[in-house]
């Protein structure tokens, strides 16, 4: 049974043999079942309605529609194909695999035979969306074991991912927090104070350029203070971004899967908040979720240009000057969609242009498929033109940013 | 067996095949003949027996019920072969299995006590029959774990079931 077709790299379908016994007397039957057959035959069945969410995403780039699972009771979510939606309707409890590939083909006038698996595995699996994202460092050091300096790192970073402490019971909390006052960050009242303090700082800023000489002669005889002092902040006010990005969540009724400290990467340490469910949004809930977060630093950079127009030169002056221009770098950073990360801006740019996947397709279509793409001469789809606009904005983009700040540096040590 | 001793097909008989030829003369008339006619169950999982049986002709199906009136198919057994070797000399005297004619058949039937009848009156015989039961039991072992590993994965593609990627 377990011998190889000739040919073929699969094994056999397996079989095995049943004897069904007559209802009476001793007579008998036996009959093979194949286990493409059962396959064939079962019926799987989905979760029962209220357990289940679905959202319907916007029509994307490509011009295909995508729907977003979710199991309410687990909170895993799934990304779904039109096709795959239609799919798992099918899926009754009712129906045999058989019967819904035929009504998949009546539906679709084909069918591609690895769908349903790919399908099963996936509703199966259901644990698709995770938060930290994945780190390409590690699949480095995987593919290095032999190394020992490899399987040190690898060690010390597993040590280090250890240090995460996190809690799943977090949603309580911040919904407490958004019906004692967190409301009212999403109110117009927060939109005015901020664009009235946006345009204090705009005018602080202005005088404190004129005066830069004086305000980083503030840092001198401190410096080592000061660079603890503004990185600690900043490092809190990373909290304060999270924090608004899980009561936007509860503020469009959506949950707070976790709240957390990890090492991103095994290496740098930083907060993070689980708002998956916003996903199950409207477009508008998934925006302003992202923008939430980047405006506390636009927020921040505003209130401490402001208030460094207050003290006279010294310490505290150089210090909010700081770390107004940190708070100001971070809403760009967050906000800019093109340097491969997968911060706010691109949530927000991929949700516009309905291409979810854009980084990773991006990343893969210029790996392996431009240069057959280029030798076939063939014509260019919307997606693959995006495919590429992404990379070749992100790659100019980082190496922009990294000349940057090598002139910052250079000018810095010349002068 | 009133019969005159068939040796020859003795001889086919793995169990028996280096036993000298009148130890086996002498085992003959011990070995009671069955007739069975198709579909006829010969015993049932968990029927008392003390008796090994050796196909003269014919085959049998070898099986152990799941549910209902269903049953998985464990083996098939056919002319030389032998079954129920476990409940003679297992620790419990009963059924592992359910066996019935697949075709009209004919068994010999070889109980306990002319079995060790056979071990005492010739030990370097007994010997010889026990090596071979010894290896026909590990044949049937590796049989078993062969058809666990492909009942294991007949499940799997049955049930779609990604197990690499859970």
């Amino acid at each position: 049974m377990s011998e190889r077709e000739a040919g073929a790299d699969r094994p056999k379908r397996t079989r095995i043999e049943l004897l069904v016994r007559a209802e009476t007397g001793d007579d008998f039957q036996t009959r093979e079942v194949p286990s493409a057959s059962a396959y064939l035959e079962s019926r799987p069945q989905r979760i029962p309605v209220g357990d289940y969410e679905l959202a319907r995403l916007p029509t994307s780039i490509q011009g295909t529609t995508a729907y977003v699972l979710k199991n309410r009771r687990t909170e895993d979510y799934l990304m779904l194909t039109e096709q795959e939606t239609f799919l798992w309707e099918q899926m009754d409890g009712r129906a045999s695999l058989q019967e819904i590939a035929t009504a998949y083909v009546l539906r679709y006038g084909a069918f591609d035979f690895e769908a349903i698996p790919v399908l099963i595995s996936k509703l199966r699996r259901a644990e698709l969306l995770i938060m930290r994202p994945a780190s390409r460092l590690r699949e480095v050091l995987a593919r290095n074991q032999r190394n020992p300096a490899a399987r040190a790192a690898e060690a010390a970073l597993h040590a280090l991912e250890r240090l995460t402490v996190k809690s799943r019971r977090s949603h309580d909390v911040f919904a407490r927090m958004y019906r004692y006052g967190g409301f009212l960050l999403f109110s117009p009242a927060a939109v005015l104070v901020l664009a009235v303090l946006v345009v204090l700082g705009a005018r602080s800023a202005v005088e404190l350029w004129s005066d830069s000489g004086e305000v980083t002669k503030g840092f001198a005889g401190h410096a080592l203070v000061a660079i603890l002092l503004v990185k600690l902040c900043f490092w809190l006010t990373v909290v304060s971004h999270q924090l608004v990005h899980a009561l936007a969540c509860v503020h469009y009724k959506r949950r707070v899967r976790e709240f957390g400290f990890t090492m991103l990467h095994g290496f740098i340490p930083t907060f993070y908040v689980d708002v998956t469910d916003i996903f199950m949004a409207s477009r508008r809930a998934r925006i302003v979720n992202a923008l939430s977060g980047p405006l506390v630093h636009l927020f921040l950079a505003a209130l401490y240009l402001w208030t460094a127009s207050f003290p006279g030169p010294g310490l505290l002056k150089a210090f909010l000057a700081t770390s107004a221009i940190l708070q100001l770098q971070s809403f760009f950073i967050s906000l800019y969609p093109f340097c491969f990360l997968e911060m706010d801006g691109y949530h927000i740019l991929v949700d516009l242009i309905g291409f979810p996947t854009l980084n990773h397709d991006s990343v893969r279509f210029m790996r392996e498929s431009l240069g057959p793409h280029l030798m076939r001469r063939a014509r260019w789809t919307r997606q693959e033109i995006a495919c590429v606009a992404y990379f070749v904005l992100s790659l100019l983009s980082v190496a922009g940013f990294v000349l940057l700040n090598l002139w910052v540096i250079v000018h810095a040590i010349r002068s | 067996m009133a019969s005159r001793p068939d040796v020859a097909f003795l001889r086919q008989v793995p169990i028996f095949k280096d036993v000298d030829e009148q130890v086996l003369i002498a085992l003959w008339p011990s070995l009671r003949e069955r007739r069975l006619r198709k579909g006829e169950v010969i015993f049932r999982e968990g029927d008392p027996g003390d008796e090994l049986f050796v196909i003269f002709s014919g085959s049998v199906v070898v099986s152990k019920p799941v549910t209902g009136r269903v049953e998985q198919v464990l083996n098939r057994l056919g002319q030389g072969e032998v079954f129920g070797e476990m409940s003679v000399f297992g620790d419990e005297q009963k059924r592992s299995a359910t066996i019935q004619a697949d075709t009209d058949a004919v068994l010999l039937g070889l109980r306990r006590d002319s079995l060790y009848r056979l071990i005492e009156s010739s030990p370097k015989d007994a010997a010889k029959f026990f090596l071979e039961m010894v290896r026909f039991t590990f044949k049937r072992l590796r049989d078993t774990s062969d058809l666990v590993a492909e009942v294991t994965r007949w499940g799997l593609e049955a049930t779609g079931l990604d197990v690499e990627h859970r």
